[in-house]
């Protein structure tokens, strides 16, 4: 009977390995499917030495999958996460900050334009004076809109940090509840597979918002810790992120009861990468201009009172900056008239001696933190120049992270993607063998007819 | 190395996917001329090209200024050589009053033109701007420079009410020039002018009178006097005029230089440009023709 048993032994076999292929197919454009396929191993007789053995069994469907590189995968995920959120803030920032007409460096310009024509034509004309008070407002406008666009950043900066928080904390919690399943699944001896796809795509996308450390576990479950060493997934246990605080955030992580302060800047991933994004370039920006602004409009304000006005009445300040405020960080004071230009040195409508010095103001130095001492008509084009370089920085980067993780995932797929023409072979040859069981079947069953016939 | 369906596709998409994105670089370059998109495309040119731009829009400015002085100075030249052209019939009319043989008459009849002449030249003397604003009283241009006594005494009448000081003017980084003219001095030819017409006015005047000729005499001096420095001060003007030349060409100068520059160091090689976008174009054909080739074979499709 041992043939019979074979046949029927390898045809159940087959049909195993028939529906493995056939899920594999099925799940050909299936994102984060790993294939399978059956394990077939001999059954040895069990005594005797006259029997070749009693079939074949499917010890187990097997999952290909490569740890390192799903591990790489995730490494990747974090690096590209780290340089692809940032990179639309600093373009938009170079865009406007580099656009020729509506750079602060232009601004600039035309106020001491403005000036200069004064200067250079008539100082009494009160158009040209008009000029003067129309470029300053325009001069901060652009300080103003400057300071507009840096805020929003921060704002959009923040709120997308809220928001990977908020599914962050969605990807951990799903990762210990598939763990849970999983280690379930293992015990009882079910095939696990779909289930630690899923866990994996779970622990690749929070791969993205944050560099993770992850570690494989006997019972087949992982344990997922922030690159800084505090755990986000224990087993089945999951920790969960919490955002607090107005503008300036406050990240903390709970697990199991107790409470970590995070530093975001470390967390790398999205998470990290706009952090370090709103601490180095955004602020110190943010930082640069209103002290342009600022130092700006000191010099100016102070040079006019130094002088006297077209009544020869003594020269007021021309800017108000509101240190602090979103919109109007700069403005023309308040019912400035074109007379009250204080123009002329000694007094006398028609002379210059002021308006030279304001005109050379132009060529006076600020300071700012970031930079250091600079001309004012330098200090756009170096902030503008620093912020390049950044961009420039973090394009490069991530070019490389990109093609790492375009790597990292072909590596993967490599391994476990699914190749439909090697699942057209498989068909083919399984069935093939399940068709040769058949005979074997029809075979073993001619001989026991031969055997019941010389009976009769 | 085994290659999995899905890492073909995903090969395929990636390298469309950038052939696309490189054309469309190109063809933003192409569109505006420029080779630098964005700052980060070249940081250190950009940096550069952006100094150029300031001092550009700087050397605009001062040449725009050299515009509007010249037109000004030749405004004040034309007054004033309008004035010196006035002058010099005063003088001859002077020239003519001292011969011995006019009778009163005849000096009494030159009063008319005198009058004329004096009010032509103190009118001159205030002339004021488009907004009202006196052209030659220095930098008092609020107050008109020949002020006007009627209760003094003929002789001096008139005064100097401006003072002397320069409107001067930015025409280069450092660089200033004078815009404005006095017409202080031109007080005393009046005053003298207003003394002889005084004179000239009484029906009894007699040229060989010596006091009449005295201030005929003076009259006559103060006219070549006032005509020297006029004509003086319309010479500073032409001399003025050619030095805002040379500099308006130094500006020119500087300007194409940095214009060239800005070109060369912004601009687009477009054949270098249409080569590269031809190269891409050539990619991207081939990665569709490939696709669509390989895309289409399969083990299933025969068996």
């Amino acid at each position: 009977m041992s043939i019979l048993n074979n046949a029927l032994s390898g045809a159940v076999a087959s049909q195993l390995a028939l529906s493995a292929s056939s899920q594999n197919v099925a799940n050909l454009q299936t994102k984060g499917y790993t294939r399978q396929s059956a394990l077939l191993t001999a059954v040895a007789p069990s005594a005797g030495s006259s029997q070749a053995g009693n079939g074949v069994r499917v010890t187990a469907l097997m999952r290909f999958s490569d740890s390192y590189k799903t591990q790489q995968m995730w490494r990747s995920a974090s690096d590209l996460g780290a340089h692809s959120q940032t990179q639309p803030y600093l373009t938009q920032l170079e865009q406007v900050m580099g656009d020729d007409t509506a750079s602060l460096s232009s601004g600039i310009d035309g106020f001491f334009a403005a000036l200069n024509s004064v200067a250079g034509v008539d100082p009494t004309s009160t158009p040209l004076r008009q000029q003067v008070v129309t470029a300053a407002n325009l001069l901060s406008q652009r300080f103003n809109s400057m300071n507009n666009v840096y805020n929003a950043q921060l704002q959009s900066v923040r709120q997308q940090r809220s928001a990977l928080v908020d599914s962050a904390n969605t990807a951990i919690a799903s990762i210990a509840s598939l763990n849970a399943q999983i280690a379930n699944a293992n015990a009882t001896g079910s095939n696990a597979s779909a289930l630690v796809d899923a866990r994996d795509q779970a622990i690749d996308s929070l791969a993205n918002q944050m560099g993770l450390e992850v570690s494989d576990q006997p019972d087949g479950t992982r344990n997922v810790s922030l690159k800084t060493g505090q755990s986000l997934v224990l087993g089945g246990v999951a920790g969960q992120l919490s955002v607090s605080g107005g503008a300036a955030q406050t990240f903390s992580l709970t697990f199991a009861g107790t409470r970590f302060d995070l530093d975001t800047t470390r967390a790398g991933g999205q998470l990290g990468g706009l952090s370090v994004y709103e601490r180095d370039t955004l602020l110190p920006l943010q930082q640069g201009v209103a002290e342009m602004a600022q130092q700006i409009a000191d010099k100016v304000n102070t040079q006019l009172q130094a002088g006297y006005a077209m009544d020869g009445s003594a020269g007021k300040p021309l800017f108000v900056y509101n240190p602090g405020s979103t919109s109007t960080m700069l403005q023309v004071a308040a019912g400035y008239q074109t007379s009250d230009l204080a123009f002329s040195g000694d007094g006398t409508a028609g002379d210059t001696g002021n308006l030279q010095k304001l005109v050379g103001i132009k060529s006076q130095t600020i300071t700012m933190t970031r930079i250091g001492t600079v001309m004012i008509s330098d200090a756009d084009t170096q902030l503008v120049g620093r912020l390049a370089v950044d961009s420039q920085q973090n394009k490069g980067a991530l070019k490389t992270t990109q093609t790492m993780r375009d790597q990292a995932v072909a590596d993967w797929q490599s391994t476990s993607g699914v190749n439909q023409d090697e699942e057209a072979v498989h068909l083919v040859e399984y069935q093939n063998m399940y068709q040769a069981n058949m005979k074997v079947m029809s075979v073993a069953n001619a001989l026991f007819d031969a055997t019941l016939q010389m009976m009769g | 190395m085994r290659i999995a369906t899905s890492q073909y596709q995903a090969m395929m998409t990636q390298s469309l996917q950038e052939n696309q994105e490189r054309i469309t670089y190109v063809t933003q370059q192409m569109a505006s001329g420029n080779r630098i998109q964005l700052p980060s495309d070249d940081p250190v040119d950009s940096v550069r090209m952006s100094r150029l731009k300031r001092e550009e829009a700087g050397i605009k400015q001062y040449r725009s200024n050299i515009a509007a002085v010249n037109e000004r100075l030749g405004k004040n030249e034309g007054y004033l050589q309008n004035m010196v052209n006035d002058m010099g019939s005063g003088r001859d009319l002077l020239v003519w009053a001292l011969d011995a043989s006019n009778t009163s008459q005849d000096l009494n009849a030159m009063v008319t033109s005198l009058v004329s002449l004096r009010d032509s030249l103190s009118y001159s003397a205030n002339t004021i701007d488009q907004e009202g604003r006196y052209v030659f009283s220095g930098t008092v241009t609020g107050t008109a420079p020949i002020a006007y006594n009627a209760s003094a005494p003929a002789g001096s009448r008139y005064s100097y009410a401006g003072n002397t000081n320069d409107q001067l003017v930015v025409v280069g980084n450092g660089i200033t020039q004078v815009a404005n003219q006095n017409v202080k001095g031109v007080e005393t030819l009046l005053n003298q002018l207003d003394q002889t017409i005084d004179t000239l006015s009484s029906t009894t005047v007699n040229v060989n009178d010596p006091a009449v000729r005295t201030v005929l005499k003076a009259n006559l001096n103060g006219f070549d006097d006032a005509m020297n420095l006029v004509g003086g001060k319309v010479a500073v003007i032409g001399g003025q005029q050619n030095v805002l030349k040379t500099i308006d060409a130094n500006h020119e100068n500087v300007s194409l230089s940095n214009q060239t520059a800005i070109l060369d160091i912004g601009q687009l090689d477009i054949g270098t440009a249409a080569i590269e976008l031809n190269g891409y174009q050539t990619a991207l054909q081939a990665s569709y023709t490939a696709y669509s080739k390989i895309g289409k074979l399969s083990l299933f499709s025969v068996l």
